[in-house]
């Protein structure tokens, strides 16, 4: 997501990083007690995991999280107007820079002269999986996290 | 804290405290005006969701965490 952040910046394309709460807390990083906390730990999101776009932090009690379907890696597409023109509810930048290309093409055939109206469309779209970094992500959390994920999902 | 904040950040990840958070299906649908919400830069300083989308022609928003 970092790179498609880039490649499409100069087409006044804004990408942003949304804080919202532990999915799987753990001995390392725990769930959060104070909006404290919840700045130290999106910090960590930048410094450890290399997330290189601006990130924003809700409410302690996650109210914009919760009003989008708290999700917990979700990606959604707005307009200047705050207009939604995209929602997932995984993120896969596959899917995000298809969805980027098709909006940004509408903006050149109206500049063209089409006359074009909105409608709604639904998709089956298809991510990625990869297990170990999965796993990996959630040893870093701490040994709690992995056991409870292997509990929640046995054949995770 | 308040129950609503005590409950939204569950300390464990088992099936009774974080499904009843999944409801992307009661999200605002496409073609809808996004709600307004008061968010904070990394920096603390507050900003609004709707001045963040105001920026630019179009904007991606990533929702997630470290964990």
């Amino acid at each position: 997501m970092n790179v498609i952040a880039e490649k499409y910046s100069s087409n006044d394309v804004g990408a942003y990083f949304l804080y919202t709460h532990e999915a799987h807390p753990g001995e390392h990083m725990p769930h959060l007690t104070s909006l404290e906390q919840k700045f130290s730990h999106a910090a960590k999101l930048r410094d450890i995991l290399g997330v290189t776009r601006p990130i924003l932090v809700d409410a302690l009690d996650g109210a914009c999280h919760r009003a989008f379907g708290s999700m917990p890696n979700m990606t959604w597409i707005f307009n200047r107007s705050g207009l939604i023109l995209y929602k997932s509810d995984w993120t896969d930048a596959h899917s995000v820079e298809n969805a980027l290309i098709y909006f940004l093409e509408v903006l050149q055939r109206r500049q063209a002269g089409e006359r074009l109206a909105p409608f709604h469309v639904e998709r089956m779209d298809y991510r990625n999986q990869d297990r170990q970094k999965f796993y990996q992500g959630l040893e870093r959390n701490g040994p709690k996290a992995v056991t409870e994920f292997r509990n929640a999902f046995p054949d995770g | 804290m308040d129950d609503i904040q005590t409950r939204y950040n569950y300390d464990s990840f088992v099936p009774e405290k974080f499904e009843q958070w999944l409801n992307f299906d009661a999200s605002p649908k496409v073609g809808a005006l996004a709600p307004e919400f008061p968010l904070w830069q990394l920096d603390q300083t507050p900003v609004s969701l709707h001045t963040i989308v105001a920026q630019h022609q179009y904007t991606m928003i990533e929702f997630g965490s470290f964990t």
